[in-house]
C-alpha cells in the first residue's frame, strides 16, 4: 500500500502530466504554422476547375467548422479535448471524409508487426554478440567481429536499405519491392507467409543497422564492466564463464540497455519513415510522410499523440520496473 | 611444519611498449622468500614498493604487462611440489580457493551490486565443489555464524552492508572453503580503526581454526604487530630485511626498518614523529647499488655502487645494508644507537 502511494502513484501521475502537455503541444504547433489546410483544400478542389465565390465562401465556411478550426483558438482546444476524449481524432483533409482513426488503424498493425521482431531481433543478437565481443576482447574472432561493425555502423541507413533494395529486390528480383503483402487478408498460412515474405527485406534493412548499434554499446558497456573488482574477483575464483558473462557481466549492463530496449518499443508509433516509403510499406512512416506531405494536421497530431502516448507509456514501465532490475534503486 | 610456499630470486616486470619506448618497471626484483605452514607472514613497506606485485605472482594471478622475468615461484601444498611456471591454466584454476584464496584490498566493490551476498557465495563455492544451492546456503549460513556475522547478511544487497560488514564478508567468502594458503592484501585499509579490530580479530580466528597458513600485506605496522609472526619488509622491489615480529619491533638493523619504526605514533611520547626523507625511487630507473641510498642517512660510497645482499646477522634475522654487515665484522657496537 505505501508501495502503491510513494512509488506507483506519483509516477502514473507524471506520466499523466506528460502526455497532457505533450497533446496540448501537439495541438497548438500546426496552428502556429502559415500553411491553413482550409486553403489547401479549397485550393485543390479550385485547382482544375472554376467555382462560383459564393459556393467557394460557403465552403470555407463549412470546411472551417468540420476541421475544427472556428472560433477562438481557447474554444478550439476545449472542443479538441471533449472529441479526444471521445476518442474522436476528426477526419483526414488529405484523404477527406476518412476518419483519422481508421487510417491509423489501417497503418498500426504493419508498423507494430515489422518494428516489434526488427527490435527484438536486434536488440537480443546485438547484446549478445557485444557482450561475448566485449569479454573476450583478446579473441581474433572478436576483433574481425568489432571491425566489420565498425565498418557497417556509419553507412547511413538509407545507402543499406537502397542496396539491399536494389540488389534483392531490382537486380535478383528474390523479394518484392513495394506493399506490405499479397491477397486477402485472412489467418492462413498462406497470407501470412506473404507477409513475412514482403516483410523481409524492410525488417532487413532495419536489423543491420540497429544490430550494429546495439553491438558497439553492448561491447564498450562490457568493456567497462569487466574491468570492475567483482568481475575480477570472480575470475580470481574460477567462478565458469558463463556464470560471470551472465550474473557479473551482462547483469550489471542491462540497465541502459533495457531502458533503450523501452524507448524503441515507445518509438514505434512513429513507424520506420523511410523504410516504409522506400519499400512502399502500408505502415504508419508512410501515412505520415503522406500527411505532412499534404498538411494533413489530423493525422499528423493523431500519429504525433499515440507516439507521445507510446513513449510516456515506455518511460512509466521502465520506471516501474528499474528496482527490480537493480536493487540499488531505492523505492522512495 | 615445512615450507608451503617458497620464491628463489623471483623477478618480475612491467614491460611495457608504447611508440616504440620500452618501459621496465622493475617492481619485484630478486626475491626470495620461504613461508612457513601454519604462520602468519606480514609484508610491509610503502605504496609503490611492490607489495601488491609481489602478491600477484604469489597468487598466479598476473598478466601482461606483468612478467616473470627470472627466479621462481614452488607451492608444496597437499603433499606435493609444483613449480608456478610448470602448472596448466587448469591446475592453476583448480587451485585457487580449495587450497589458495586471497582477501583483496578494498572490498566495496568485490562483492556483485546485484546479487545477494547468498548468490554470491554458492557461485564461488559450486566452483569448487559439487553442491546445490540448497547446500551451499547452509554451508554459508553455518560458517558465518561461526565468524559471528549475523544471518540477514545473507539475503542482502552488497550496498545494503556497511563497510565493515562487507570486508567482513568478503574475508568469510575469501575462505569458505579453508584453504590452506590465504593472502591478504591491505584487509584493513579504509576501515576507522573500531571496525580494523573487529575485522583483524577475524582474520586471526580464520587462520587459527584451521592452521591455514596466512600472508598479510599491508603498510600499516600496528596491523603486523598484531597478526604477523614473521615480517619482511620490502623496499622499491627489495627485500631489505626479514625477522620475527618482535625482532622487527625492537631490534630493527635496515636503516629503511628503523625509519619505519620509527615513524609510528606511541602511547607515552608526544614528540613529532620523523617521516622518512625524500620518497621512494621510481622503479623503471632504480637507483644504482643500495636503493636506498639516496634517503639513507648513513649512506656511504660503498652503498651508491655496490648492491648489498641480504645476509643472516643473526637466527633468524636478515638484513640486506653495508653498514650492518661492515659493523658486524668490526664485531661491535651498533653505528646509530
Amino acid at each position: 500500500m505505501n508501495l502503491l502511494r510513494t512509488y506507483i502513484l506519483p509516477r502514473i501521475l507524471q506520466w499523466a502530466l506528460v502526455i497532457f502537455v505533450g497533446i496540448s503541444a501537439t495541438f497548438l504547433i500546426p496552428r502556429l504554422s502559415p500553411r491553413n489546410p482550409v486553403d489547401e483544400m479549397i485550393g485543390r478542389m479550385t485547382a482544375f476547375a472554376s467555382i462560383d465565390p459564393h459556393a467557394v465562401v460557403s465552403m470555407r465556411e463549412s470546411a472551417t467548422a468540420l476541421f475544427g478550426l472556428d472560433g477562438t483558438l481557447f474554444d478550439q482546444y476545449i472542443r479538441f479535448w471533449g472529441r479526444l476524449l471521445q476518442g474522436d481524432l476528426g477526419v483526414s483533409f488529405g484523404n477527406f471524409p476518412r476518419k483519422v482513426s481508421d487510417i491509423i488503424a489501417a497503418g498500426l498493425p504493419w508498423s507494430v508487426g515489422l518494428l516489434t521482431t526488427t527490435i527484438i531481433i536486434s536488440w537480443t543478437i546485438g547484446v549478445f554478440l557485444g557482450a561475448l565481443a566485449g569479454y573476450f576482447h583478446n579473441r581474433r574472432w572478436s576483433q574481425f567481429l568489432e571491425r566489420f561493425v565498425v565498418v557497417v555502423y556509419p553507412v547511413p541507413y538509407l545507402i543499406t536499405a537502397l542496396v539491399l533494395f536494389i540488389i534483392f529486390g531490382a537486380w535478383l528480383q528474390i523479394f518484392p519491392i513495394m506493399g506490405g503483402s499479397r491477397g486477402e487478408p485472412a489467418l492462413t498460412w498462406k497470407y501470412i507467409s506473404t507477409v513475412l515474405y514482403f516483410g523481409f527485406l524492410p525488417a532487413l534493412s532495419i536489423v543491420i543497422g540497429a544490430i550494429a548499434f546495439r553491438f558497439i554499446m553492448a561491447k564498450a558497456l562490457t568493456t567497462t564492466e569487466i574491468a570492475n573488482d567483482y568481475v575480477q574477483y570472480a575470475e580470481l575464483a574460477a567462478v565458469p564463464k558463463r556464470k560471470i558473462i551472465l550474473f557479473y557481466v551482462a547483469r550489471n549492463t542491462m540497465l541502459p540497455q533495457v531502458t533503450d530496449l523501452a524507448l524503441a518499443f515507445g518509438a514505434i508509433f512513429e513507424g520506420a519513415l523511410i523504410t516504409e516509403i522506400l519499400f512502399a510499406y502500408p505502415g504508419l512512416g508512410f501515412v505520415l510522410y503522406n500527411a505532412i506531405y499534404n498538411a494533413d494536421y489530423n493525422i499528423i497530431m493523431g500519429i504525433a499523440l499515440l507516439s507521445i502516448v507510446g513513449v510516456a507509456t515506455a518511460m512509466l514501465i521502465i520506471d516501474l520496473l528499474y528496482p527490480v532490475l537493480d536493487p540499488r534503486v531505492r523505492l522512495r | 611444519m615445512g615450507t608451503i610456499i617458497e620464491t628463489n630470486n623471483l623477478r618480475a616486470y612491467y614491460i611495457t611498449k608504447a611508440y616504440g619506448v620500452e618501459r621496465t618497471v622493475k617492481a619485484v626484483d630478486d626475491i626470495t622468500l620461504r613461508i612457513q605452514e601454519g604462520e602468519v607472514y606480514g609484508i610491509a613497506g610503502e605504496s609503490g614498493c611492490g607489495k601488491s606485485t609481489l602478491l600477484r605472482i604469489l597468487l598466479g594471478a598476473y598478466q601482461p604487462p606483468l612478467t616473470v622475468v627470472g627466479g621462481e615461484v614452488i607451492y608444496h601444498l597437499e603433499g606435493e611440489t609444483m613449480n608456478a611456471a610448470d602448472m596448466t591454466e587448469e591446475q592453476q584454476r583448480d587451485m585457487k580457493w580449495r587450497t589458495i584464496s586471497y582477501i583483496p584490498q578494498g572490498s566495496m566493490h568485490v562483492l556483485n551490486p546485484v546479487r545477494r551476498i547468498r548468490d554470491t557465495f554458492h557461485d564461488f563455492i559450486s566452483a569448487h565443489r559439487d553442491v546445490t544451492k540448497k547446500e551451499s546456503f547452509q554451508l554459508t549460513a553455518d560458517y558465518l555464524r561461526d565468524l559471528g556475522l549475523p544471518e540477514k547478511v545473507m539475503a542482502s544487497y552488497p550496498h545494503q552492508l556497511s563497510g565493515g560488514m562487507r570486508q567482513r564478508v568478503t574475508i568469510a567468502l575469501a575462505t569458505i572453503l579453508w584453504p590452506k594458503l590465504i593472502f591478504a592484501d591491505e584487509p584493513t585499509t579504509a576501515l576507522d580503526v573500531v571496525v580494523q579490530r573487529g575485522v583483524i580479530q577475524m582474520l586471526k580466528d580464520v587462520q587459527q581454526k584451521e592452521g591455514s597458513t596466512l600472508v598479510l600485506i599491508t603498510h600499516d605496522i600496528g596491523v603486523h604487530a598484531n597478526l604477523a609472526d614473521r615480517i619482511g619488509i620490502l623496499y622499491a622491489g627489495k627485500l631489505v630485511e626479514e625477522a620475527d615480529t618482535k625482532t622487527i619491533l625492537e631490534n630493527p638493523r635496515h636503516p629503511y626498518t628503523r625509519y619505519l619504526i620509527e615513524s609510528l605514533p606511541s602511547l607515552d611520547s608526544r614528540e613529532e614523529r620523523l617521516a622518512i626523507p625524500g620518497r621512494p625511487p621510481a622503479l623503471d630507473r632504480p637507483p644504482s647499488g643500495c636503493r636506498f641510498h639516496e634517503r639513507c642517512p648513513l649512506a656511504q660510497e660503498v652503498c651508491k655502487t655496490i648492491e648489498p645482499a641480504l645476509i643472516e646477522i643473526e637466527p633468524k634475522h636478515f638484513t640486506a645494508c653495508h653498514v650492518v654487515e661492515e659493523e658486524l665484522s668490526r664485531g661491535g657496537e651498533h653505528v646509530y644507537a
